[in-house]
């Protein structure tokens, strides 16, 4: 009985021990991105393409765009795909992003019940936030300082709104979209979701869900994406040469095509915009 | 006369702040059987401890074979054994238990041989037992084994403290045969706690008294606690349970306890000298002390038992048997406070 | 409501078609949980045995303290393990952030409160007999030591279990110091977070009974050896 526990002992500190020799050698890139991005299954899709054409490996960690911001900052990646534009050129200006490249975008949509009691139905953002306020219908917001989150707060400004921080119609969920989504159908309310996530819920459901696209297609409701590589002067064991390839390849004709044909549940995604 | 097993001296041993052993002098000489009586509370598992060397005592010396020995060492390690008082056992079977101390010793010793030796020693079937988880014995059956693990041991010193006491009759039967057979054959020296008196009387070649942590006496007096009662002017002791008044002189205080040295039987109960007080009661023991050959009577007056030690001279004179009435004497300046 | 019965078929077909991303969780959970169990258990009933044996200044303070250290929450230790590990941090430069013994470490902090908590309570349950019977018996201070800590093996043994239970469980720690990272750190636990915030309650359903069927093979393995002895 002794001798077991003493072997069983031995063989968890060998195992134990094994895998943190190997981790240096191989090429690997760390990717911070966001959770939306993520879900949406286009890395997934990518990077084992990527990994064809260059051998290099990616780990990507999938958090909220302002926690990923701040691994980049603490050098704990060496890259970042993220969608907050006014918060990625800070990002660079303080010195800890270079070469941000826009590589896709998708857009933003308002989703609310098919009965629509505020009548949002094809009215311009401004227009339909303003609706929104004055009837004061029930709107859910992510709440969590995500690229969602902060485009949905540039267009309260861009309609000469303030947020509507205390508001009993407005519901902050502090959770990701699809629970941010559900929220909103629960309440019969409304929310702002990307489309990627809007597909997907409506698969969830079968094709029927209780929230239909009520307003799109409004040039404020772009969400733009780009890569970020980690500043080099700024964190020393960067791989930045890694990154470089990273986003030059994402950029590239193929990788562009590749997002292009990028379908989620036979619906295109993604618009490819990275300049050459 | 050889050197002493053990000699004690200037033993003020505490715990937590307070006195619990406070002993000059003392010697043990080897192969004797020395009983240790006492009530609760008096600081015989203490002394036993000290004697086990399992504890250094906080002041004083305690000298083994001549020599100050510590805890942990060889001669404390494997010369001396102390079975403490309630049965326990370590949580194996049988015969780890009792071979535990043997594989200790390594030196490649028949361990089931010896094992099984002293198994029998307490009469305990090997095969029946030998495999038996420790949870599946009676208090007496497990008392035994950890008897027969020290005996396994062969040591130089025994020490039981309350052998007997939780134990079934046939077991307590035993485990007295046992121990006694070691000293018997091995010439190991046994020094024994017990309430048992009768027991300790018919084995013993010492009985220490053990009151307060103090050792007094050669166990030969009787010794009666508080509380006391005023029973008239200048006049104090205790109505017995049948009336009868003892009699004592002013106590120190109520805790105080008081020696009598009964000085004198006889068959009337008529006052002879006016300082003695007369006491009526019934002979309910009579032992032999070995050594000697004195007798040993306890008599009952009332609820309390009075030691009294005869010649056998006295004993024939009197006719003494268990259950026949008889008169004490002990004179009230001869009594001695503690 | 029905995604409670979804998840109970799904759990079968996860493990009976031998989805890879399941067993590749399944393989991540039991590694790291491994790990730190192991390590825990190497320190922790040692520091456990000797703070319920030994009689010191600060004894009671320190016990206190470990058992108010029982109820750290786990995205707070991950939150401290991050910030040690993290590149500007101190151990940055061992590379341990995103890896399983980065957890590791973030989930022996966890459970290492638990095992020194109960094993010194086992210690201090054990008998004062028990050391008057092993010295007689002729053991030095190291047979005195180690035989101790063997007869109070049944209480050390439900401390062990306690924080095997905490660390199979933890999702704060694996995610903070993790990463959740596919393939790598993402382990049971994780994928369950990632599902259910997906909205694929059915998936966290299955994912969940499949850790719950882990947490019983072992425990029943546990139980045998308990029996035997």
């Amino acid at each position: 009985m002794k001798r077991l526990f003493l072997a069983v002992i031995c063989l968890a500190l060998i195992v134990y021990f094994l895998p943190v020799s190997s981790l240096a050698e191989e090429k690997v890139l760390l990717m911070a991105t966001t959770t939306s991005t993520d879900n949406t299954g286009l890395l997934d899709y990518l990077i084992p393409k990527f990994k064809e054409a260059t051998g290099i490996e990616v780990k990507w960690t999938a958090t909220g765009t302002g926690k990923a911001l701040k691994l980049g900052e603490n050098c704990d990646v060496d890259i970042l795909m993220v969608h907050a534009p006014a918060a990625e050129k800070k990002f660079v200006a303080d010195g800890f992003g270079v070469d941000r490249r826009e590589i896709m975008y998708n857009d933003f949509v308002i989703i609310g019940p098919a009965a629509d009691p505020a009548a949002l139905k094809g009215k311009s953002i401004k227009d339909a936030l303003q609706a929104i306020k004055a009837q004061q219908a029930i709107f859910a917001s992510r709440g969590d300082n995500s690229g969602t989150h902060k485009k949905e707060l540039s267009l309260w400004k861009a309609a000469e709104l303030p947020v509507p921080e205390k508001e009993t119609w407005y519901v902050q969920t502090g959770q990701g979209m699809l629970a941010t989504i559900n929220i909103a159908a629960e309440r019969s309310g409304y929310t702002m979701t990307d489309r990627g996530t809007y597909i997907k819920y409506e698969d969830n459901l079968k094709g029927n869900p209780p929230l239909k696209i009520l307003v799109e297609g409004d040039a404020a409701l772009l969400n733009q994406y780009s890569v970020i590589a980690v500043n080099p002067k700024h964190c020393a064991k960067a791989k930045y040469d890694l990154a470089t390839q990273f986003s030059e390849w994402i950029a590239g004709a193929e990788a562009q095509q590749l997002i292009k044909d990028f379908k989620l549940l036979g619906k295109q995604l993604f618009t490819p915009n990275a300049k050459m | 006369m050889d050197t002493p097993i053990y000699e004690i001296r200037s033993l003020n041993h505490s715990y937590a702040g307070k006195i619990v052993l406070s002993i000059e002098h003392l010697t043990v000489q080897p192969a004797s059987i020395v009983g240790l009586v006492g009530p609760n509370g008096s600081g015989k598992s203490s002394l036993l401890r000290l004697l086990g060397l399992i504890e250094r005592p906080t002041q004083g010396k305690i000298l083994f074979n001549g020599r100050l020995v510590e805890p942990f060492s060889d001669e404390a390690r494997f010369q001396v054994t102390l079975l403490p008082q309630e049965p326990f056992l370590m949580k194996r079977n049988v015969l780890n238990n009792v071979s535990y101390g043997l594989k200790l010793r390594g030196n490649g010793m028949d361990v089931g041989q010896r094992a099984k030796e002293a198994l029998s020693l307490v009469g305990l079937p090997f095969k029946d037992f030998v495999r038996r988880p420790w949870s599946a014995l009676s208090g007496g059956e497990a008392q035994r084994v950890a008897l027969a693990a020290r005996l396994a041991l062969k040591p130089k010193v025994l020490l039981l403290d309350e052998p007997t006491a939780s134990v079934d009759a046939a077991s307590a039967q035993l485990i007295k045969e046992a121990s006694l057979r070691a000293r018997q054959e091995l010439g190991t020296t046994l020094i024994i706690a017990s309430h048992d008196w009768q027991w300790l009387y018919e084995i013993c070649d010492a009985i220490l008294h053990l009151f307060k942590g103090r050792i007094f006496g050669t166990g030969r007096e009787t010794i009666i606690f508080g509380p006391w009662q005023k029973l008239g002017t200048e006049k104090w002791g205790k109505i017995l349970s049948d009336g009868q008044r003892l009699l004592v002189p002013a106590p120190p205080n109520q805790e105080a306890a008081a020696v009598i040295d009964v000085w004198f039987v006889s068959e009337d109960g008529s006052t002879i000298a006016g300082e003695d007080i007369v006491l009526g009661g019934t002979v309910s023991r009579l032992s032999l002390e070995r050594k000697t050959g004195q007798l040993f009577a306890a008599i009952l007056v009332g609820d309390l038992s009075f030691t009294v030690e005869l010649t056998s001279q006295q004993g024939k004179e009197h006719t003494l048997f268990p259950g026949k009435t008889i008169f004490i004497r002990y004179r009230l300046d001869q009594i001695k406070w503690i | 409501m029905n995604f409670l019965l979804e998840g109970f078929f799904q759990a079968f077909d996860l493990l009976l078609s031998g989805n890879a991303e399941t067993y590749s969780a399944i393989w991540a959970t039991v590694t790291v949980s491994s790990y730190s169990i192991g390590s825990s258990l190497l320190i922790g009933i040692p520091l456990g045995f000797c703070l319920g044996y030994f009689d010191f200044r600060g004894k009671k303070p320190l016990r206190t303290i470990v058992d108010t250290m029982m109820a750290l929450p786990t995205v707070f230790i991950g939150l401290l393990v991050y910030a040690f590990l993290t590149h500007r941090g101190p151990l940055g430069n061992f590379a341990l952030l995103f890896t399983l013994p980065g957890i590791a470490i973030g989930q022996t902090i966890l459970a290492l409160p638990i095992v020194i908590g109960l094993s010194a309570t086992a210690v201090e349950s054990l008998d004062p007999k028990l050391r008057i019977t092993i010295m007689s018996m002729g053991a030095n201070r190291r047979q005195l030591f180690i035989s101790s800590l063997w007869e109070a093996r049944h209480g050390i043994l439900a401390g062990a279990i306690a924080a095997y239970g905490r660390v199979m469980t933890e999702v704060g720690i694996s995610m903070m110091v993790g990463g959740n990272i596919k393939w790598h750190t993402r382990t049971i636990t994780t994928a369950i977070a990632l599902e259910t915030n997906k909205g694929q309650f059915g998936m966290g359903v299955a994912l969940g009974l499949v850790l719950l069927a882990i947490a019983f093979a072992v425990n029943v393995s546990v139980s045998f050896l308990r029996r035997r002895d």
